[in-house]
């Protein structure tokens, strides 16, 4: 357990909406298809689904409130 | 290096710099014993930036914190983003780094965010090897921060402490213990906050973050806790810094975290000194 190929997995459900939307429609299947190996599929089929859900949605905002954020010396330079 | 992996032989209390606190920062100096700074608000700085940042690093004690190296992963960090955390201390003097366990991109993907890896031995491991190549890289090793998880890391296979305390003693790296992520962490997993506390690896701890955040509603009714670092650190932190203090005897540099919503000065200032109250409480029951 844990991967490159699972933490691609986590990365793209955090990420990527729609395929959050396919894994929790349908989570064997789609973490199948991304080539998990079983015990990992079995890992993500049993998974905080609404933790996930509630993470990819923190995550969201956090990178739109960081964008717009800069250091002081630049601000001030305008 | 310059100025990293000082030793320190005292408590002490300060504040994340921030662009809205600097003016009240600097004019509280004779209160704030040490600042934390964003690495990567200065990676792409101008000359003119690194040498103001080192002005300010000559009239307050000063760490980094990096926020987007990704410890925690299988995956090994890109030598071109330790080199620029080698670069930022040599160019300022910073006396310390700290870093999350936390994974942050994979794939070509990057979530923007720190992320809870799965809590498994391969990323014990993953993160020893990243810490090694940090600490040869850099010339000094990170200080560890726990992170916030709203989610329970999908196929984890060790507890937090458990997976923390592997990591720590593992490299041989100090611990950055974040005591609202703690918090959080533990209510939302339902988890009595000072079982987590007592498991963590006390001994290593050479820091902690304070902060606060807010209750926030998901599917089915859920509500969990998120760590915002947009309000007031919340008594039940102070009384977990009271209970660390009790526990670990050693000299300690805590810092309060604000990122937003900031509030005059003078609250901020109130808060380090109910971070100083607290562990000077704990330190007086001891163990």
């Amino acid at each position: 357990m844990s991967s490159p190929r699972l933490e691609e997995f986590l990365a793209r459900l955090y990420t990527d909406a729609s395929s959050l939307a396919a894994f929790m429609r349908a989570p064997a299947e789609t973490a199948r298809a991304a080539g998990l190996d079983e015990a990992d599929v079995s890992a993500m089929v049993a998974a905080d689904h609404v933790g996930l859900v509630m993470a990819a949605a923190s995550y969201r905002a956090k990178r739109a409130r960081r964008n717009g954020r800069r250091p002081l010396l630049q601000r001030l330079r305008g | 290096m310059a100025g990293a992996a000082a030793v320190e032989r005292r408590d002490r209390f300060g504040l994340g710099w921030r662009p809205e606190l600097a003016a009240g920062i600097l004019a509280h100096l004779d209160r704030v014993d040490v600042i934390e700074v964003i690495a990567e608000d200065y990676f792409g700085a101008s000359r003119g930036d690194l040498r103001a940042l080192r002005t300010l690093a000559a009239q307050v004690r000063m760490v980094l914190h990096g926020v987007s190296l990704g410890l925690a992963s299988t995956l090994p960090v890109e030598r071109k983003r330790l080199d620029r955390i080698a670069r930022l201390i040599d160019n300022t003097g910073a006396e310390a780094w700290s870093e999350h366990l936390a994974f942050v991109r994979a794939g070509g993907i990057e979530i923007g965010h720190l992320a809870a890896p799965p809590r498994s031995e391969a990323s014990v491991e993953g993160a020893c090897r990243n810490l090694e190549s940090a600490t040869r890289i850099v010339g000094c090793a990170p200080l560890v921060e726990n992170i916030a998880t709203l989610v329970v890391p999908p196929a984890s296979q060790l507890g937090e402490a458990e997976w923390i305390a592997g990591i720590v003693r593992g490299a041989g790296v100090k611990l950055l213990l974040d005591l609202h992520n703690l918090y959080a962490n533990a209510v939302n997993c339902g988890d009595d906050p000072y079982t987590l506390l007592r498991r963590m690896p006390l001994d290593e701890v050479a820091a902690v973050h304070l902060s606060g955040g807010r209750w926030i509603d998901g599917p089915s009714g859920v509500r969990r806790l998120l760590d915002d670092h947009l309000h007031d650190v919340p008594a039940a932190v102070f009384e977990l810094l009271r209970e660390l203090g009790r526990l670990a005897p050693q000299p300690l540099t805590v810092i309060i975290e604000r990122d937003g919503r900031h509030p005059p000065m003078a609250r901020l200032l109130e808060q380090l000194d109910d971070a100083r109250a607290a562990l000077a409480a704990g330190r007086k029951i001891g163990p």
